[in-house]
């Protein structure tokens, strides 16, 4: 059957169309050219004077796995009873939910409500990448995937420590990808996590590891330098080290050069964008900042805005986040040594704008997102949950997009912290073209999935449709239709139908004798099989819903 | 040896989920561990759904099972012994019927819950114990009553990567009747055993994290324990470069025992400002940790306590634990269970369900939470899954009886 999307306004940046009118045409969950006129219509909309756009991403977002759910069991104070209704109660009755840590079902549900069609978990541990590909299995609506978390590994310090060649570590990279059915590759504080099971409290970019001298700029070289020669589009995903530091905007410099010119991105770039001036000695290095990925082409780097109110942060950074749980609040937290692989670090906060430091971090990170010229190389995140939960992404775009509601918000901050922005100099309004392009075609580009955020022939229709309305906040939280591999599944931003989506992975082709050291490293030193660590296809698939889409290497 | 002797099994039959099980092993019944022979040596044949204690086909046990669930109003999912699909189906089963749910181990399960939800609190799993510890300190517990492996898994291994597995110090405190000659070294040399009775621990624990902290205890003795010893074993977690202090919640079983937990999980936040230690909660069994995450993964919340009295209907799963039944008192019960399933007086419904790891293939979570493990069935059988049975029940639900 094939379904006519009538009349559409089309933004997509992927093709440079800006408000084009024209009609879209689907079939088998794809979008086909315009059929001959023999060939049927089933169905038929007309959005005159619709905008259009491809299903939004969400390229950084911590919706699976280990450190989610123990942030659902540490806050049952901020759990809600929510009465669900058809279809939502089809697969999920009495239903309780914490805005900032959603269940399974109600983060697909207020995902694909917004007009979002995909969402990437940044940091599965790889030893709980099992855990995390269950949970977003449960997760209904959006497709999913996942970077695993790579250089805190004993396994991968124990190869750079021995100097091993790149093709060894290239091929333990790849082998990573397979064995965790994900599409990226990230590197969490390179070291520190590490370092602190050694009873070490910093890590910086040229500080030896004290146990095994190497530095972590070694190891962004080592894997960045994997990541490119395996050939996934997907660019290292970097957490710099002296996350939440004042000052820790020149680390975050410096790992720019750390790459050696290949594609890094580097992620939740607000909270890595601290300078030391002024009397309570933090300040916002927003400026240096954007200016120097306007200047390094091959940064990308998404935000992780904070916007004020209840949160929790969930890290695989657990040497920070030990230090941050001194101002946790609710004043708990979970620290966690994790398996020879890595950590996590589960901390409660409560964002206030009457706060100095909490105010300077709002402003700072809009001010990255206003001082990056390139909407292609800066991505919109709150770094859900850690700078606020997913959903106040409509809001967060109607700050981009609204100089005035922006600066009346301004007004209401930290008196102290005002005088130490210069927000209200920057002018700039984001175009429902730039907002595409860092929701839509960037992230795509960015990932790898080259038949998603567009909404060419070939691509999967993965459709939002927006009335255009002066107030972007309520234009955004509630389209008027979203589409899902072709089916309508949200009609005036309610769900409509339950769909499933699919696992997103990269599989890069690698030497399988990689995996006679990985077994003898496995039987000396640890707690499973390697058999075990390896996650098949079926795994994913068992329950009959998910299904795992491979994405050539590009 | 048949190919299905070469396969590796995950063992279920604790929370230590050991993998390296092989067929042949089960083939031969040659365990190094009580638990895991009792649990392959478990049979599932001759086994009928029943109603009323009379053998029935499925589709009618399934039909009173429902026809039961629709005339409760205040149905309870417990036992709830099973695998991370069974725990989907048991949610989902619950949330369609209106249905409270809670687990065998619910209480003890708790007792770390408030801990945690209170406090929070800073662990490790088995690698990094594995790998790291210099100094295991077991409060309350032997962890070989209920993980009989530990020792031979975690602590007396060849090779470690940061220490010298042979010269841990293996501290034991507190516990009745403890089985602490799995903590005497390779090397013959034993472990510090300080003696108290179970319901002396939170007073001993509490003095403990008061020396660690570096407070002044004017006492000389804890519960006949001199202090000066308890300030050795402090000073021992300080100098450590890896403390691990271990317990078990099921063993901790005297009334508010999650604040003797909350002193051990404060004493590591107390160690950890200065050097690095870490708790490490171990016991675990019947799925527990897997359901209580399934749980909370899909409903937002962790599994609660058992309220008996106010349900007039109970669907009980006892996958793991054949002999585990609800109170005697509880009227009517579905069991969805072992087919050796022991009952004394014959429930209401009884539909033979297979078991993850001997009949089927499943999904568990291992007692320190971080690891997943795939569950291969070491004797294949036709018993339907949770899963299905659970389905069955829904749709008869939905159709003929809606």
């Amino acid at each position: 059957m094939i379904t006519l999307l009538k009349n559409a306004k089309v933004i997509d940046p992927a093709h440079n169309k800006d408000g084009v009118v024209q009609d879209i045409y689907i079939r088998d969950g794809r979008i086909i050219a315009k059929p001959a006129d023999s060939e049927k219509i089933g169905q038929v909309y007309d959005l005159n004077g619709k905008i259009v756009m491809a299903g939004a991403i969400d390229m950084h977002s911590h919706i699976g796995g280990g450190k989610v759910n123990i942030a659902r069991m540490l806050l049952p104070e901020y759990q809600a009873m929510r009465k669900l209704q058809e279809p939502e109660a089809h697969i999920c009755g009495a239903n309780c939910s914490h805005h900032a840590t959603p269940n399974t079902t109600d983060t697909g549900m207020r995902y694909i409500e917004m007009g979002y069609t995909a969402a990437f978990e940044p940091a599965i541990l790889a030893v709980n990448a099992r855990q995390a590909h269950m949970e977003m299995g449960d997760t209904p609506m959006i497709d999913k995937g996942g970077y695993a978390m790579l250089g805190n590994d004993d396994y991968l310090l124990r190869l750079l420590s021995q100097n091993a060649d790149q093709k060894t570590i290239n091929d333990y990279v790849a082998w990573t990808l397979h064995a965790t059915q994900t599409i990226g590759i990230k590197v969490v504080n390179p070291g520190g996590i590490s370092a602190f099971k050694f009873n070490e409290r910093r890590q910086d970019l040229d500080q030896l590891h004290s146990y095994y001298n190497i530095t972590p700029r070694r190891i962004l070289q080592a894997l960045s330098r994997a990541v490119n020669e395996i050939g996934i589009a997907k660019p290292l995903h970097v957490h710099c080290n002296n996350l939440g530091v004042a000052g820790n905007f020149q680390t975050t410099l410096d790992t720019m050069g750390a790459s050696d010119g290949l594609p890094m991105h580097l992620t939740h770039i607000q909270f890595h964008s601290y300078g030391t001036e002024g009397d309570k000695k933090f300040s916002s290095a927003a400026a240096n900042i954007a200016e120097a990925i306007n200047n390094n082409k091959h940064i990308t780097a998404d935000v992780g805005q904070i916007l004020f109110g209840q949160t929790v942060t969930a890290s695989g950074d657990n040497m920070m986040q030990h230090l941050n749980a001194k101002v946790a609040n609710p004043k708990k937290s979970v620290i966690m040594d994790i398996e020879c692989d890595a950590g996590c670090g589960v901390v409660p906060f409560k964002y206030r704008d009457e706060n100095y430091v909490n105010a300077l971090q709002w402003a700072i990170g809009l001010e990255v997102f206003l001082s990056v010229d390139d909407p292609w190389r800066v991505f919109l995140t709150t770094d859900h949950p850690n700078g606020a939960p997913f959903t106040s992404y409509p809001h967060l775009i109607r700050l981009l997009m609204d100089k005035s509601f922006r600066n009346d918000a301004f007004d209401k901050l930290n008196l102290d912290a005002q005088a130490m922005s210069n927000l209200k100099s920057l002018d700039r309004e984001y175009s429902l073209y730039e907002i595409a392009t860092m929701t839509r075609s960037a992230p795509a580009k960015l990932i790898g999935l080259q038949d998603r955020g567009h909404l060419g022939v070939g691509a999967a229709a993965d459709i939002t449709v927006y009335t255009d309305q002066a107030d972007k906040e309520a234009m955004f939280a509630k389209p008027d239709l979203v589409f899902k591999d072709g089916e309508l599944v949200v009609k005036e931003g309610k769900v409509i139908k339950v769909v499933w989506g699919a696992t997103h992975t990269a599989k890069p082709s690698f030497d399988t004798g990689v995996e006679k050291d990985i077994k003898q490293y496995f039987d000396r030193y640890h707690t499973m099989q390697m058999q075990n660590f390896k996650i098949s296809n079926d795994h994913i698939a068992e329950d009959g819903r998910n299904h795992v889409i491979n994405h050539a290497q590009g | 040896m048949t190919n299905q002797e070469h396969i590796m099994h995950t063992c279920p039959a604790c929370g230590l989920l050991c993998d390296d099980i092989t067929g042949e092993t089960i083939a031969k019944q040659q365990f190094s561990c009580g638990k895991a022979a009792k649990f392959y040596a478990r049979t599932t044949s001759g086994s009928q759904p029943q109603v009323g204690g009379k053998n029935v086909p499925l589709a009618d046990a399934v039909k009173a099972a429902a026809g039961l669930l629709k005339q409760a109003e205040a149905p309870l999912v417990a036992g709830s012994s099973t695998d991370v699909h069974g725990a989907r189906a048991l949610v989902n089963l619950a949330q369609h019927t209106g249905a409270a749910m809670t687990h065998l181990n619910a209480s003890s399960t708790l007792r770390n819950m408030k801990v945690l939800q209170h406090r929070g609190w800073q662990t490790t799993t088995l690698t990094e114990v594995r790998n790291r510890a210099d100094v295991i300190l077991m409060i309350g517990t032997d962890v070989v009553t209920h993980n009989a492996r530990f020792f031979e898994r975690v602590v007396w291994v060849n090779d470690a990567m940061f220490t010298e597995p042979a010269a841990r110090k293996v501290i034991y405190l507190g516990g009745d009747k403890l089985n602490t000659k799995p903590g005497v070294a390779p090397d013959g040399r034993t472990p510090e055993v300080i003696e108290c009775a179970s319901e002396h621990l939170p007073e001993v624990m509490a003095t403990l994290r008061a020396l660690v902290m570096d407070k002044l205890v004017t006492a000389d003795d804890v519960a006949g324990i001199a202090v000066s010893r308890l300030k050795a074993v402090a000073e021992t977690l300080k100098a450590a470069k890896y403390a691990t202090l271990v317990w078990v919640s099921k063993d901790l079983h005297y009334d508010h025992a999650e604040l003797t937990i909350e002193n051990i999980t404060e004493t590591v936040v107390a160690l950890n400002q200065k050097s690095r230690a870490m708790g490490l909660s171990l016991g675990g069994s019947d799925g527990d940790t897997s359901v209580n995450y399934t749980h909370t993964w899909l409903n937002g919340v962790i599994i609660d306590a058992p309220e008996w009295e106010s349900h007039d209907a109970v669907v009980w799963v006892n996958s793991y634990s054949p002999e585990a039944m609800p109170p005697a008192d509880t009227s009517p019960v579905i069991i969805l269970g072992a087919p050796d399933s022991k009952f004394e007086t014959a429930p209401a419904v009884f539909i033979p369900v297979a078991t993850p790891g001997l009949d089927c293939n499943g999904q568990q979570f291992r007692v320190d939470g971080s690891v997943t493990l795939p569950l291969i069935a070491a004797k294949p059988s036709d018993l339907p899954t949770l899963t299905q049975v659970v389905a069955m029940i829904q749709a008869q639900l939905q159709g003929d009886l809606a």
